[in-house]
């Protein structure tokens, strides 16, 4: 499940508005506050990134300002309000992690990729978080998640760049740690 | 499906389903279930779950496939069931597809694929199989929370009232008053599980006697540290039991408004737990006027973005109310005036998940279980090089080395010990000399380390003490939320001193640099973030002084993981 990649494409906003319509229907002000996040996670798991479009057809939908969506988009770090690279990489840099070598996958990235967290490497290829906290496969761990679903472990710093080569060559990758698929 | 509109029609239901579940498990017929959870997705468990659906329809064996939650043994998922007609039923570990059609011929010539199995659920071995309550992983536990985790499906409100579910509410709801609940809560002991420990029955008992309406009652399923996954485990496996704690303490505070707070990140326990609320409200356990009582419960699930800092109390609150997740000063406590300016009861998830077997079997009984400070079950996870990963719910009060080495089975092949970071972000670790200190919320304390939310991180000789104590801190860095300056410009300035010490220029004086930073930050910082943000690397300082002094005086990381640098390493000597 890659995102699109096309900045210049207008964002089809039909199947936000229709998510809103039937899910985000607060009674009061209370609950169109409390449905800003929700919402906006809704958008970005449209698009892959949160659309300034995306951003007032909430605000819209909701009745808040759009200062307070964006206050909101700018404090959590799992929101993306640039459009990402064509491959998600969700890299866990949680304590299991960190103990069997994730710092040394960020190195990599950062030399080989020039992918720092939260940017998009110069090909548009990938789009690299850093997650602080467990995405809670410890006994994968260091791991990665891709493109929302895959999830490649026990990773080495050589075997992460067998697996990215491969998935910038189009195939899937499979058996990056010989057990996930 | 209609509502069940009293206690009558409850136990009717009840009634049905639990009949359901004995003819499912009467004995004649094959059952295999595969645990599906996050955990397990990520080792391959929905394609094992489809390879299984089609061969076993190959091979014409009509076997009812189930779809069960976690069991917490992460290092043997996937895990597949099979219970054959006549036969007791034997748990599989780490059926990846590719063992599938093995697997599955085994079965079909009537076998046990006995070197794959992790036991069997009888109390006597079969077949060349010991039971699996003597699995090393599960002889020294003691399941309560997590006793049907892997055993029903999560999904399905029908298996968990089949199993006993919702028997609590109800007698709150018919036999107890909300101040009957309550003491049964204060009686058992039940301290918080989110980290800091405080009775949940004095929490609940404030909240009670706070006179301001509406009242709230949340979750926090925030579960935002880099050590630890047991809650959304517990959202994954078991969410009516979850539910069903929120629910009685809705009852015990009389108010119709239960929040849940889940992260984000945790898609899956999300899914679920909106799945159970669902159908609680379907059968008519939520909603108004619930079984003809009068007494009406509404839940709402909200979801977090990945900010660690909403976990806290206060913020989790701001969070809900579409705020920015930042701290506020205390007081006023939440249980005066929390959520919309409310009276809020705050628990963790772990802490409802206990309540139902507090109100069915009694304060009393609870408060036997553990220790005598601390009393009950708790979930721990053991994160690192360790053989047997996952969680496990153990009684409080069993040694840190019996947890490690007994029940998560000691170092994998060709990793040594080096210590056990606890606390997660907000204390230290212990070394090996210091494991036989009892798990519970007081002892860990003396030496300088805390239960926490019981995720224990494992460490081998691989990791440098430095280097963990940069990456503890620099987390706390990272998750700052910038709203008050010790902490906010403090945790960079301890960050930036490691670095010195990482690339070899760190001085002596450093370490007292350190120490009275550390001292500020601790003393003057706003929340619980920034008042134990420096304690990591402070009790990195105290446990591994060797591997620091190393790095100072001699220029030299014994882990060889620190970038020390050349034009650093030639002036040793120097000072
Ligand atoms: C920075 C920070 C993060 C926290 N994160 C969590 C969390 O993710 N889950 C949790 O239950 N408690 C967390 N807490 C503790 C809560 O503030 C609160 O004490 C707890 O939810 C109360 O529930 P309990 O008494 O049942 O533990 C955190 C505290 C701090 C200071
Ligand atoms: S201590 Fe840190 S996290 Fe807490 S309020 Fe202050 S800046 Fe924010
Ligand atoms: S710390 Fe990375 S998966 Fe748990
Ligand atoms: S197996 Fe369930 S937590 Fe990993």
């Amino acid at each position: 499940m890659a995102h699109r990649v096309d900045p210049d494409q207008r964002v089809d906003l039909a199947p936000l508005l229709e998510v809103l319509a039937s899910r985000f229907r607060p009674r009061d002000d209370q609950e169109a506050y409390e449905l800003i996040v929700g919402a906006c996670q809704e958008a970005q798991r449209l698009y892959g990134w949160v659309p300034p479009e995306a951003a007032q057809a909430i605000a819209d939908h909701l009745g808040v300002t759009i200062n307070r969506i964006y206050g909101l988009l700018t404090f959590y770090a799992d929101f993306r309000t640039e459009p990402p690279g064509k491959h998600f990489l969700w890299l866990c840099h949680g304590a299991a992690c960190y103990v069997m070598g994730s710092s040394r996958l960020i190195e990599l990235l950062r030399d080989r990729y020039q992918l720092e967290d939260h940017g998009v490497s110069p090909d548009g290829e990938f789009t690299l978080h850093v997650f602080n906290g467990c995405l809670g496969v410890c006994d994968l761990a260091p791991v990665i998640q891709v493109d929302h679903h895959e999830y490649w472990g026990r990773l080495t710093p050589e075997r992460l760049e067998a697996a990215i080569e491969a998935l910038k060559r189009g195939r899937g990758v499979e058996d990056a740690d010989g057990t996930a698929g | 499906m209609a509502r069940l509109a009293d206690r009558q029609a409850f136990e009717h239901y009840a009634a049905q389903a639990q009949a359901r579940w004995e003819r499912l498990w009467a004995g004649d017929h094959w059952i295999i279930s595969v645990g599906i959870s996050e955990c397990s997705i990520a080792k391959g468990a929905l394609e094992t779950y489809r390879h299984l659906e089609l061969l076993l329809a190959q091979e014409g064996i009509p076997a009812t496939l189930r779809r069960v939650g976690c069991a917490g043994w992460c290092f043997a998922e996937p895990f597949v069931e099979v219970r054959a007609p006549g036969a007791p039923p034997v748990v599989y570990g780490n059926i990846t597809t590719d063992r599938v059609p093995e697997l599955v011929h085994a079965l079909k010539r009537g076998g046990v694929k006995t070197e794959w199995a992790l036991g069997v659920r009888a109390d006597e071995p079969f077949a060349g199989v010991q039971p699996l309550s003597q699995h090393p992983f599960l002889a020294r536990q003691r399941r309560l929370l997590f006793a049907d985790a892997g055993v029903i499906d999560p999904e399905s409100i029908d298996d968990y009232i089949a199993r006993g579910g919702y028997r609590a509410f109800l007698k709150a709801l018919f036999e107890m008053t909300p101040e009957e609940v309550v003491a049964e809560v204060k009686a058992s002991n039940l301290r918080g599980r989110g980290g800091a420990g405080f009775p949940a029955g004095i929490k609940w008992e404030s909240g009670r006697r706070t006179q301001a309406w509406p009242k709230y009652v949340v979750v926090n399923s925030h579960e935002g540290e880099p050590n630890v996954f047991k809650d959304r485990r517990l959202l994954e496996t078991n969410p009516h039991l979850v539910l069903e704690g929120l629910l009685i303490g809705c009852y015990a505070l009389e108010t119709p408004h239960g929040y849940n707070y889940i992260g984000g990140e945790h898609a899956l326990a999300v899914k679920r737990f909106q799945e159970a609320v669902r159908q609680a409200y379907e059968l008519g356990l939520l909603g108004d006027n619930i079984l003809g009582t009068g007494f009406s419960c509404h839940i709402r699930v909200r979801t977090g973005g990945g900010a660690y800092i909403c976990g806290e109390g206060s913020a989790l609150m701001y969070a809900i109310m579409g705020q920015r997740g930042q701290p506020r000063t205390k007081p006023p406590r939440s249980v005066e005036e929390g959520l919309w300016k409310r009276p809020t009861v705050l628990n963790n998830t772990e802490t409802f998940a206990s309540v139902p077997s507090i109100v069915l079997n009694g304060g009393a009984w609870y408060a036997s279980l553990g220790t005598e400070q601390s009393s009950g079950t708790k979930l721990v996870t053991i994160q690192g090089p360790v053989k047997r990963l996952g969680v496990a719910e153990i009684e409080m009060g069993m040694t840190m080395r019996e947890l490690i080495f007994e029940v998560f089975g000691g170092m994998r092949e060709g990793y040594r010990f080096k210590g056990v970071q606890t606390g997660g972000v907000s204390a230290g670790p212990l070394r090996e000399d210091q494991l036989d200190v009892p798990v519970d919320f007081d002892s860990m304390t003396e030496l300088g380390g805390m239960l926490g939310s019981g995720g224990f991180v494992v460490f081998d000789e691989s990791v440098c003490a430095v280097d963990f104590a940069r990456y503890l801190t620099a987390f706390n860095r990272y998750e700052s939320c910038s709203k008050c300056n010790p902490c906010r410009l403090g945790n960079p300035a301890l960050v930036e001193i490691l670095d010195r010490v990482r690339n070899g220029y760190g001085r002596p004086q450093d370490l007292d640099i350190i120490r009275e930073a550390s001292k500020h930050i601790i003393e003057l910082s706003l929340c619980g973030l920034g008042q134990v943000a420096p304690m990591p690397l402070l009790g990195m300082m105290k446990a591994f002084p060797e591997e620091f002094d190393a790095h100072i005086r001699e220029k030299r990381c014994p882990a060889n993981v620190c970038p020390i640098s050349e034009a650093a390493l030639a002036t040793v000597g120097d000072d």
